[in-house]
This record gives structure tokens, sequence and C-alpha cells, in this order.
């Protein structure tokens, strides 16, 4: 387990805002518009579903970033595994209970079970990070979305008898919970270092969004309402460009990259 | 089920637990994984910049779980499809071998180039050099934990499904092989330049050895020394906690019988009790043999 | 719609054991002799790993062995008991090796800085701290903690499985394991987070100082799991 960062707030060039909106957007209108098209247009539609996580994925990491930027006294991993413990939790209750409202409750009730761990950390447990309440909402609701929307592309649909049966049962439900928490919490502990960049821990967040969508898009392959191979494939498209981009900031950022070579001599260092 | 056949399959869970925990080590001692990387990534901010792969992938434990999850998750849809087992084992394996090489990338990068202004270069002669004995490590990791879950499901009747027991002993893995072989790695290979017999003075943190025995040191050589001691003890260890744990309801099976069932739970405790004490009794041999680091200045005042 | 009120009564027990069960769960990472980071490079002492990670390993290392005891017997106290043995076997190897790589691998006899004298062997401690560290390997305390930090949390998390599968619902019995199961997993995750926190991430077991704040990682976990515990058996006592 790494150290957590050195303190104070994290430098962003994307407004957290944004950031905040196109996660929790773009991740409710992927989730429906999977669910809607698959019944509409048919089932090779169901890659919608692995779009809306990746936004759950990227809003996530940004938060992660933001509040482990504290230093969390323990590794970055924790939260995210925090993340999905509360999100697998939310996320199997509101599709239980919920029909068609079902992700929408889910993400209603993940942020509440959030919101009181976050309230817990710093009242009960004295964390003292000013932006835990905040933090902790945000990033069990993107947990969350990331569930939901992996499953939904896993079986074509968000309700919850198809889910049980293709997700739950099969027990895919233990990759979503790590290929979405780590995708989550990767990005940021990846980059983790005096020179970390928002731009670059984000284009990470997306190209590991991309694994996390051919994972589902491999499960896909054998679900009835839902079509692996698209799924894998935009997946692939999603994992080059995210790879390229975060390589063109990786070029972009480093001290020097070099083919091989000896270390710097101590006048460089100087 | 007949007893000999399952203390025969789980001698094979056992062996092959043993080849997953050793392959699990030495993969996260080439990439320098977990807590020891603490150190290499400490290392350039001391101005000690170096050519060690620096594999932070969110600590063992999850990224282990990662890649038997995935593997477990397309060994399962490859079964359902009707393929034969050890090809759905095997490819299951590939592709998660390859996800986590994306991993280990992802961070390398991102982690050299976090520290430009202590001047860590990107050296891609070490990318591309150990990248494939980190996926190849990985892939013997997932096959063997894959083997292991399989059988556990297959054939001694677990409920579990397979992603889901290959994520747990993905998580149990890793968390043995950060607590066990990863010491080796951090408080001895790291630390090669101080006296040996001693912990990491906080004096020295940061200053890893750098210089190999030829040339200057990288991922491998890491791997190349703990494969003499931590990679085996860390084998030895998965293969006990696998082994051990089923092998007491294996052996007393409590579907004969609440009874028996109590038998297998004494049987654990007693495991455990004989571990505790061979645990005193290392610790009494290491006291005798290694010695009082300091003087006793109170007996010393009192005399 | 469901009917909310109703099952919560039905089940009222359930949550309440099912909250226990985080409870100890919470109370178990308090007793794992953790030293983070620097205990990796012997520098701390205690496991050289995250709390987070050590906790769910043998948690889930437990919930595997109760898991396949409940397939073949009805016994609650078995079930518990066998959860709780697959948990201190997991814990007490990979002391045991840990210990072996300390002694003969680094060259360090085991010692704690918290405590002058071992509180079960009474043996001096502070003369076998290596200097510049905090301490190093697993003293006798430090391993009698840890099995029963193993012990409680493998109690705990077989007592969330078993609580939340015997639930009275509609599901066929592989269904009724997958999600009990993954639900298991999660609320285990939650309840390995909260003391890790508490703790900031490194403690050596019972008799470091920093075990007395338990109290409040214990009253955040009973809060969290009761959360949990209400939503999972509404949505298992609701199919």
């Amino acid at each position: 387990m790494s150290v957590g960062g050195g303190g104070g707030g994290a430098h962003a060039a994307i407004p957290h805002n944004n950031i905040i909106a196109f996660g929790l957007v773009g991740g409710l209108v992927g989730i429906y518009a999977a669910y809607f098209l698959v019944d509409m247009l048919g089932e090779y539609m169901s890659f919608l579903g692995a779009l809306g996580a990746i936004c759950g994925i990227v809003w996530g990491a940004a938060a992660v970033r933001r509040v482990a930027n504290y230093g969390l006294g323990t590794g970055v991993p924790s939260i995210g595994m925090l993340a999905l413990g509360m999100g697998v939790v939310a996320a199997t209750f509101g599709l239980a209970v919920g029909g068609v409202a079902g992700p929408v409750i889910a993400v209603i009730f993940a942020a509440i079970i959030g919101l009181v761990i976050g309230v817990l950390a710093n009242k009960v447990l004295k964390m003292g990070i000013p932006i835990m309440e905040q933090s902790m909402t945000e990033i069990a609701a993107a947990g969350t979305i990331t569930i939901i929307g992996l499953s939904t592309s896993m079986v074509g649909t968000f309700l919850f008898d198809e889910v049980m049966t293709g997700v739950i049962t099969t027990g895919h439900i233990a990759v979503i919970f790590i290929a979405g928490g780590l995708a989550i919490l990767h990005p940021f502990n990846a980059n983790l270092g005096a020179d970390e960049k928002q731009d670059r821990t984000l284009a990470c967040a997306f190209e590991k969004g991309g694994i996390a969508m051919i994972v589902a898009g491999i499960v896909a392959t054998i679900m009835p309402l839902a079509s692996g191979a698209l799924t894998i494939l935009v997946g692939l498209a999603v994992w080059y460009v995210g790879f390229s981009a975060f390589y063109k900031r990786v070029k972009r950022d480093a001290y020097m990259i070099t083919g091989s070579g000896l270390l710097p001599s101590k006048e460089e260092l100087e | 089920m007949e007893p000999l056949t399952s203390m025969g399959v789980m001698a094979l869970i056992g062996a092959a637990a043993t080849i997953a925990g050793a392959s699990e080590d030495l993969e996260s001692d080439v990439g320098s994984q977990s807590n020891p990387n603490s150190q290499v990534q400490l290392a350039p901010q001391m101005m000690y910049p170096h050519r060690i792969f620096n594999k932070a992938i969110s600590g063992e434990p999850p990224s282990n779980a990662l890649m038997c999850a995935i593997g477990g998750t397309t060994a399962s849809v490859l079964m359902s499809a009707g393929a034969s087992v050890i090809l759905a084992l095997a490819i299951g394996a590939i592709i998660a071998a390859a996800i986590h090489g994306t991993y280990a990338t992802t961070s390398y990068f991102g982690r050299s180039a976090s520290q430009r202004r202590f001047k860590q270069p990107i050296y891609l002669d070490i990318l591309r050099s150990h990248l494939p004995v980190i996926m190849g490590y990985a892939f013997i990791t997932t096959f063997c934990i894959l083997v292991v879950s399989y059988l556990m499901i297959a054939v001694l009747a677990h409920p579990f499904s397979l992603p889901l027991m290959a994520f747990i002993w993905g998580i149990t893995v890793g968390a043995i092989g950060s607590s066990t072989g990863d010491v080796h790695y951090g408080a001895e290979r790291e630390f090669q330049n101080v006296e040996f017999g001693s912990g990491l003075n906080a004096a020295n943190s940061g200053n890893i050895v750098r210089r190999a025995e030829s040339g200057l040191r990288n991922g491998m050589d890491n791997s190349w020394f703990c494969a003499k001691f931590g990679g085996p003890v860390t084998g030895l260890a998965f293969g006990m906690t696998v082994f051990l744990s089923g092998w007491i309801t294996v052996l007393f099976d409590a579907s004969k019988g609440d009874a028996i069932g109590w038998i297998s739970v004494i049987a654990g405790t007693l495991i455990v009790l004989i571990l505790t004490i061979w645990n005193r009794n290392i610790e009494v041999a290491a006291r005798k043999a290694f010695g009082p680091y300091k003087k006793d200045e109170e007996a010393e005042v009192a005399a | 719609m469901i009917d909310i009120a109703g099952i919560l009564t039905d089940n009222i027990l359930n949550i309440l054991l099912i909250t226990l069960g985080g409870i100890l769960i919470s109370w178990s990472v308090h007793f794992v002799p953790v030293g983070g980071a620097p205990a990796a490079m012997a520098q701390a002492t205690g496991i050289g790993t995250g709390t987070v990670q050590l906790a769910a390993g043998a948690g889930l290392t437990g919930l595997v062995t109760a898991a396949a005891m409940m397939n073949v017997t009805d016994s609650m106290l078995l079930v518990i008991a066998s959860g709780a043995v697959g948990a201190m076997i997991m814990m007490s190897v990979t002391m045991i090796v840990g210990t072996w790589v300390y002694a003969y691998g680094v060259g360090c006899p085991p010692a704690s800085a918290k405590a002058k004298y071992d509180p079960i062997t009474k043996d001096r401690q502070d003369l076998y701290v290596s200097q510049g560290t905090e301490g190093h390997g697993l003293p006798t305390v430090c391993f009698v903690s840890g099995v029963i930090g193993a012990a409680l949390g493998g109690i705990g998390g077989a007592m969330v499985y078993y609580y939340l599968l015997i639930i009275e619902n509609g599901l066929a019995a592989p269904d009724i394991v997958g999600i009990a199961s993954i639900f298991a997993v999660g609320i285990f995750f939650v309840n390995a987070v909260i003391p890790s926190y508490n703790i900031g991430g490194t403690i050596e077991g019972y008799h470091d100082p920093k075990f007395k704040k338990f109290p409040k990682a214990v009253f955040a976990s009973f809060i969290a799991t009761f959360l949990c515990a209400i939503l999972g058996v509404l949505a298992i006592g609701g199919l």
C-alpha cells in the first residue's frame, strides 16, 4: 500500500462540478439509453450501459483523486474498496425494489450511505478531511453507477430478474466489483506523485473504463439480451483512445522518456 | 465422496496453491509492487533515481483479485459456451495476464511521469523487458488459482460461483504475498547496502540499492534474489492456507453429522495453537541468536 | 412495490445480527497487527501489509470455509465456528511465514516498540528494537492478538453471510447464495475500511494504545452496517 498525497487540495484543470455532472448525467443516460434502445432497436445497443459506467468511473476517479490528496492514513485502494462495497449493496437494493426507477433509487441510496459514512469519518473517526462528506457521497454514487452500467451492459437490461440470474448467481458481479473498483482507484494510485496532473489521471480512468467494458463484453457474448461483439469492439476503441491520450500526457509530463540509458548524472540532479 | 478421492483432490489443490503463491510473490518483486514499492517511489525524491519497475497497481490483494476474477469470469463464460475446462481456464488466464499488463504499463508510466521534478526518467527498455515477465507470472498465478477454485467448486461441491471464488482466493493470495514474501524484497533485497540483521533505519529511507552484480539493478535482478527465499515461502504460506483450511473439513466431513463437524473445528484450532507455539520458539531462538541491539541501561544503573 | 414494513418486522432479528456481525468485523481489525508499508521494510512491528486487505484476506477465507460448512449442516454455531477457524488458519499461517522471513531472511528478532515488556511472555522488548525503527516482526503478543482478530473477523463475516442466507424469500438456492455472498463481501469491505481509517493504517494489537480508540470505529460500523443490513434484508426479502 502506498502512502497518500501530501495534504491540501488538489489542483484541477477541469472544474470538479463539470465532472460530477458528466458522471451523474452521462452515467444515468447511458444506462437508460441501453435499457430502452435494447428494447426498441435490438440487443446490440447494450454497449451503451458500459459507456454509462465509464462516465461513472471517470467521476469516481476524479473524486478519489480529490479526497486521497489529503492523505487517508492508509493506502488509496481502501477508498476504492469502500466505494464498491457501498455500491454493491445500494445497487442490488435499488434494482431489486425499483423496477424501471431502479438505477435512480440505487444512486440515491448509495449517496445516502456515502454521506453517512463521510459524516461518521469526520465526526466520529475525526479524520479531519474537509471534503470527506462530499467525496464519500460522490464515490458511493459513482461506484453504484459503475456497477449498474456494467451489469446492464452484460445482460442488456437492469431489471432485477435478468440481473439476478445473469450477473449475481453466476458470480460475474465479482468481476464487476473488482474491475469497476480498480478502474476507480487505480488512476490516482498509478499517477501518484508530486507532479500528478488531473488530465493524465482522468485519461487513465478512461482507459481503465475501456478495460472494464471489454470484460463486460466478454460476459455479454453468452447473454440472450445483450451483444458481446459490439461491446468488446467499442471497449477496445475506448481503450485505444484512452491509452493514446494517457501516453500523450505521459510524454508531456515526464522528465525524459528514453529507449535505454544510464541514470541521470550528479550534475543533472543538481 | 470417497474420502480418498477428496484427499487426492485436496493435495492437488494444495500443490496448485503453492505454485500460485510463489509466482504471485515473484510477480510482485519483478514489478516492485505493494509496500516495498514505497521505497522505490521515495528513492528519486531522495536524489536516487533508479532503473527499477514501479508497478503501483493498488496493492497486491485487489490487483490479484482483478486478475483472478477476470480469469474466472472468462473461463466460466467459455465453459458455459461448451469449451473444455483446461482450455477455458487457460484462455481466462491469458486474458487476465494481458489486462494485468495494461495495468502494469499505466502505473510505470504514471508514477514515473509524476516524478518529473525529481528527474526520474522513463526507460522504455525496462518496460519492454519486464512486461512479458510480469504477464508470465500473472498467467501462472491466475491459472493456478483458477485450478484451485474450479476443483473446490466442481469436485468438493462448494456453493460459490467460479468468478467469486477466484476473486476471494485472489484477495487472499495477494494479502499473503504482501505480508510474507514482500518483506524479503523490502527489508533485505532493497537494502543490501546496509548491514544484515536489522530493520531499516528510518535515516536510510529511499537509499535503495541501484547497482547490480552487473550493470544497473532492475526488477529482474530482484526476482532472481527473492526466488531463493521470499517466493517459495510465500508459496508455502498460500498452499498451507488453502490446504489446511480445506483439509480439516475433508478429513472430518461434517456431512456425516454435526459432531464430526465440531471435530474439524477442534482440529483447526489445534493447528493454530501449534503455529502459535512455533512462532514463540522462533522468537526465543531469534532473540538468543541475534541478541539485543542495545545495552540495558537500567540494569547498569541499578548495579 | 414490496411490503417494506412487513419485511423489516419479520426480519428484525436478522438485521440486528447482521449489524452485530459488522461490528465484530470492525472490532476484529483492531486486533490484527499491521505495520503497513514500514513493516515491509522491518521498520515497524506487525505484518507488512495494509489493514483492509489483510482483514479481508482472512475474513474471506473464513467466508469460504463457512459457506462450505453451510452446504452440509443446519447448525448456525458450526457454520460460524468454521468461519472463525478458516480465518484463524489463514492469519496464523501468514504470521508464522512472516516470522520465518523476519528471522531467517532479514535477520532480526521480533520486537514491539509500543510495549516495554510483552504482556504475555514478559520478555523485554525495547532492547531488541534495532536503531531507527519502530520495532519489527511479530512478538507473541502480536501473534495472539492477530489470531483473536482473525477469529472475530471470521465470526463476523460468517454471521453476515448466514443471516442473509436464511431470510425468507422466493429465490432458488444458487440465487440466494450468489446474492448473500456478494452482500457479505460488500459489507465486509465497508467494515474493514472504517476501522483502518480509525487507526490510521497501522496497529500492533490489543496492547497498542491505539486499540483504545476502537469504540469510535465500532459505533461508526454500527450505523453503516445497520443501513446496509436494512437494504440487504429488503432486497433479499422482497424477492
